[in-house]
């Protein structure tokens, strides 16, 4: 039972990514991961976090416990911790048995005798048909399974995966994401997760903290992350989003000139006439050829944006619009079921809903 | 993500948690820069240094008096040929190899690594036997053919040198062209070829200025091979009074020695090496050049039609000069109580290897010296050579890298200029080496160092750090992730690095032939010494014998890899 706490931690380096300052608290049990574009420093924070490197400034706290700060520095080996590396590691002279087995040698665990509990771990990952082979022998997932096996057994207290399946292929990584989860919940490990893919993140993780330029930025459940960005870059990295800009108004307006007034939701106030940006995701936006219709919702309280639809696209489950706005100042992104289908040229509604109507500050 | 675990330590608590492995780093390190600087430092201050006290008169009289000149000059121009002559027959084997469709392609690969092997002076002193001007063979026969009195063939001469020489340096150019071949895509001469071009536009416009940059990097190579060899010139310039700088300073060794003028011999040789690996780099480290690195294309190879067969025998004649040709007559002269008489069954003899086993004192211990030199300075060496690729290979600490420049630095020095180095830094006290076997056990540790740590680089850059990072987090501590994953996985490379230190270090003859002492010999040293006292058929055996261990050794190596390759196989 761990829980790990990362306080300005600072690592600067010429040939990785830099941390700057990063603040991060993660629960006893709870599975987190770190979002962002490469080069963000995640896996740099990572490999702080196993020992691996020493930080600069700040310290790394597990169950309010040191382990890492200037001075002080506890080697991987004595942090109790396991890790899923993205080149698999899995070691090629050893059988598949032999990997899995390797890291109780260093640890007597009450109980079952490591034999059975290696056998346990790979019928559970379903590799128990496999154990005598050698890791050239198997499939890239197969692999995986050995490593996720091996860094399982030793019942770790806490668990890294750095990018875990970026290497494998498509299909395989869905299935391999619902595979983490499901391992989550049966071990419940803290686990920090590593990823630059957003999917992965959402499938797995309790939380997860996107990192921008060796910064956390913003810290909550897939949810709120999706929903509430707070800044542009979170809104853009998750997901496809559009983002407006123009003036602050009283009564949580936004002004985005040629007299379209949008109603917003805000966690602050802000200055009358000051510049903002809300981002509005495709999906939430509705689109109506009826000028009626329209109206209507308008006065239930919807955001009304008249335009013209400039270009389609064809997904087979859904259209993708781009909807020009009033003097070609801006066009709006909008996903709509294949149901609503509209010309291109044709003079359309589009209808948004305040809460969907996110504001977000400059990255 | 690349600077994994660096041993970092920074206050009191970072002692405390100091890796135990870090004294075996440091001490690798130290070991190291100590073993290069040592002799290098030692030319510089000799060159400067007379009895009267420093001066640079030694650099003065080498570059005035007449004969001193002529050595360098005469280098020069036997270098330059070399190296064009080396270009021409090793790219056009390498293109023959590489993308023709020509016949025997492996064997004439394997007929290439044999001249590769082959010692230069051992060939040279093969040539004296063919093309001796009196009793050379080839010239026996042209001369009962043609019933002339002349020579056909003199090859102590410059042109024998030259020829003799270029023969035993086109393997380099070989293999770095047959890599560039290798490389270019037929993708690229496709993309020619479409745009309208034909075969031979293709040839001289895509191909050609692809290739350039390596055929301007062999000629170097082949330049530099040359003006650091010793035996042949010393073997066939000689005897024509043709003196070259690396026999000047061998001849500056003899009696009374003349060590500031030998030192002073081997600065310009050092810079002259350093300035052309330089220019090599520069030409080879060129964007055109990496370009070429396009590994999924596929090759095609070019239909040679008719000229299939003589292309094959063109290449065949040229192995002969290299290897046919001083293989059987070592051979023949290892066999034969009177070597220029045809080896009937009455002029058979295996009194030659007897004697040379068995009888002959200098031989038995030259051979005995040879062997223990070479296995101790291959274990030496690859256990050094695997510490400081291992440190520069992880970036163990701060600086790592720079050992690189001091592992590879003997690539710069001519066996010979090393020698002289060498003598002087250990001829005298606080270290006295010279006189016993220990420093031609030094020289061969800094000579091989270069191949024995880039051999021992490729192997740890073929093992990824995370192997090393998954068995630490499992529990293992820094030695325990060395002895479990990273030395099982590095152990066929290493074996390698051995075997190749090992050949190098029983060819070896131009260091040599300034550091042994009459207790220390070496079968290179005593073929060549034996070559004053013309016992042809003892040098055939000791000869043959160096051949047999190398080829014996590679085959070793080659299985090993094979077997290594077959079993990770994807």
């Amino acid at each position: 039972m761990a829980t790990v706490t990362l306080e300005g931690l600072t690592k600067r380096f010429a040939e990785a990514a830099a941390v700057h300052d990063l603040h991060l608290e993660i629960g006893d049990g709870e599975f987190v991961s770190l979002l962002g574009p490469s080069g963000c420093g995640k896996t740099t924070t990572l490999r702080l976090i196993a020992g691996f490197l020493q930080p600069e400034e700040g310290e790394i706290r597990v169950n309010q416990q040191v382990v890492s700060s200037r001075s002080v520095l506890v080697p991987p080996e004595r942090r109790n911790m396991s890790m899923i590396f993205q080149s698999y590691a899995v070691w090629p002279h050893m059988t598949v048995f032999q990997n899995v087995a390797y890291g109780l040698k260093f640890k007597k665990l009450p109980g079952d005798d490591p034999g059975t509990r290696v056998e346990k771990l790979l019928r559970l990952v379903h590799l128990d048909a496999l154990k005598d082979r050698y890791p050239a022998e198997l499939s890239g997932g197969q692999q995986q399974r050995v490593a996720l096996a091996r860094a399982l057994v030793v019942q770790p207290q806490i668990l890294l995966l750095d990018e875990p399946l970026s290497n494998l292929d498509a299909n395989l990584r869905e299935e391999m994401r619902f595979e983490i989860r499901r391992l989550h919940e049966e071990f419940r490990i803290t686990t920090i997760y590593v990823t630059h893919d957003q999917a992965e993140a959402m499938v797995t993780s309790d939380r997860i903290a996107v990192m921008h330029l060796g910064k956390v930025i913003q810290v909550g459940t897939p949810q709120e992350i999706f929903e509430r960005p707070k800044t542009t870059f979170v809104a853009e990295f998750i997901g496809r989003t559009n983002i407006l800009s123009g003036k602050w108004r009283e009564g949580g307006k936004v002004d985005l000139g040629e007299g379209i007034l949008v109603q917003v939701s805000a966690r602050e106030r802000y200055a009358q006439g000051e510049s903002v940006s809300f981002c509005l995701r495709p999906h939430n936006v509705a689109l109506s050829g009826s000028e009626a219709e329209a109206e209507q919702r308008r006065r239930s309280g919807y955001n009304l944006f008249p335009g013209v639809i400039q270009r389609r696209i064809y997904f087979g489950d859904a259209f993708d619009y781009m909807v020009e706005l009033p003097a070609h100042r801006m066009a709006l992104r909008v996903v709509a079921p294949p149901s609503q289908r509209y010309e291109t040229g044709q003079k359309v509604f589009a209808l948004a809903h305040p809460d969907h109507c996110v504001i977000v500050g400059e990255s | 993500m690349e600077a994994v675990g660096r041993l970092r330590v920074s206050g009191w608590q970072g002692i405390r948690n100091l890796d135990r492995t870090l004294p075996v780093w440091i001490g690798a390190s130290l070991f190291l820069v100590f073993l290069m600087l040592l002799p290098l430092g030692w030319i510089f201050v000799a060159s400067l240094q007379t009895e009267a006290g420093w001066s640079a008169s030694g650099y003065a009289q080498v570059f005035t008096e007449k004969a001193y000149l002529k050595a360098i000059w005469n280098t020069l121009i036997i270098s330059f040929w070399v190296g064009g002559i080396a270009v021409v027959i090793g790219s056009l084997l390498a293109w023959l190899v590489t993308r023709t469709d020509l016949p025997l392609k492996r064997t004439i690969r394997a007929l290439v690594m044999a001249s590769f092997v082959t010692p230069p002076f051992l060939g040279a002193f093969a040539w004296t036997l063919l093309a001796g001007p009196n009793a050379g063979l080839l010239n026996k026969i042209y001369r009962s053919l043609t019933g002339s009195e002349e020579a056909l063939f003199n090859i102590f001469s410059m042109e024998g040198l030259i020829f003799v020489m270029a023969l035993y340096s086109f393997p380099y150019v070989f293999s770095m062209i047959a890599n560039v071949c290798e490389l270019i895509s037929s993708d690229l001469e496709d993309a020619a070829n479409i745009l309208g071009a034909n075969k031979l536009r293709v040839a001289l416009t895509v191909t050609l200025p692809l290739a350039a940059p390596a055929l301007l990097g062999g000629f170097i190579l082949a330049f530099l091979h040359s003006l650091s060899l010793f035996g042949a010139p010393a073997i066939l310039g000689l005897p024509a009074s043709l003196h070259t700088i690396t026999t000047q300073i061998w001849a500056l060794f003899q009696y009374p020695p003349r060590l500031d003028l030998a030192a002073a011999f081997s600065v310009p040789l050092l810079l002259a090496t350093m300035l052309l690996i330089a220019l090599q780099k520069k030409i080879l480290g060129r964007r055109g050049y990496s370009t070429v690195g396009g590994k999924g294309g596929e090759r095609r190879l070019l239909r040679l039609g008719i000229f299939r067969i003589p292309a094959l025998l063109l290449v065949l004649g040229i192995i002969a000069l290299s290897v046919f040709l001083p293989y059987w007559i070592l051979l023949k002269a290892a066999l034969a109580k009177a070597w220029a008489q045809p080896l009937t069954w009455d002029n058979f003899t295996l009194e030659n290897f007897s004697f040379a086993f068995f009888q002959y004192g200098d031989t038995q211990d030259a051979i005995l010296n040879t062997f223990k030199l070479g296995i101790a300075t291959a274990s030496a060496g690859t256990v050094i050579a695997a510490l400081i690729a291992y440190i520069t290979n992880r970036q163990l600490f701060w600086g790592a890298r720079y050992l690189t420049f001091f592992a590879l630095a003997p690539l710069v020095v001519p066996g010979i200029v090393l020698a002289v180095g060498l003598f002087l830094a250990y001829a005298r006290p606080p270290i006295v080496l010279y006189g016993t076997i220990w420093i031609l056990f030094v020289a061969y540790l800094t000579k091989e160092m270069p191949i024995g740590f880039s051999q021992a680089e490729t192997t740890f850059k073929s093992i990824h750090p995370e192997l090393e990072d998954a068995s630490r987090i499992l529990g293992a501590n820094r030695l325990g992730a060395l002895r479990d994953v990273t030395a099982p996985l590095a152990r066929t490379g290493l074996i390698a690095t051995w075997c190749f230190i090992f050949i190098g270090v029983i060819r070896e003859l131009s260091a040599s032939i300034l550091l042994f002492t009459p207790k220390s010999k070496v079968v290179s040293v005593v073929i060549f010494d034996l070559k004053e006292e013309g016992q042809i058929g003892v040098i055939a055996v000791l000869g043959i014998l160096l051949l047999l261990v190398s080829f014996m050794v590679i085959l070793a190596v080659q299985r090993l890899v094979k077997r290594e390759v077959l079993a990770t196989r994807e």
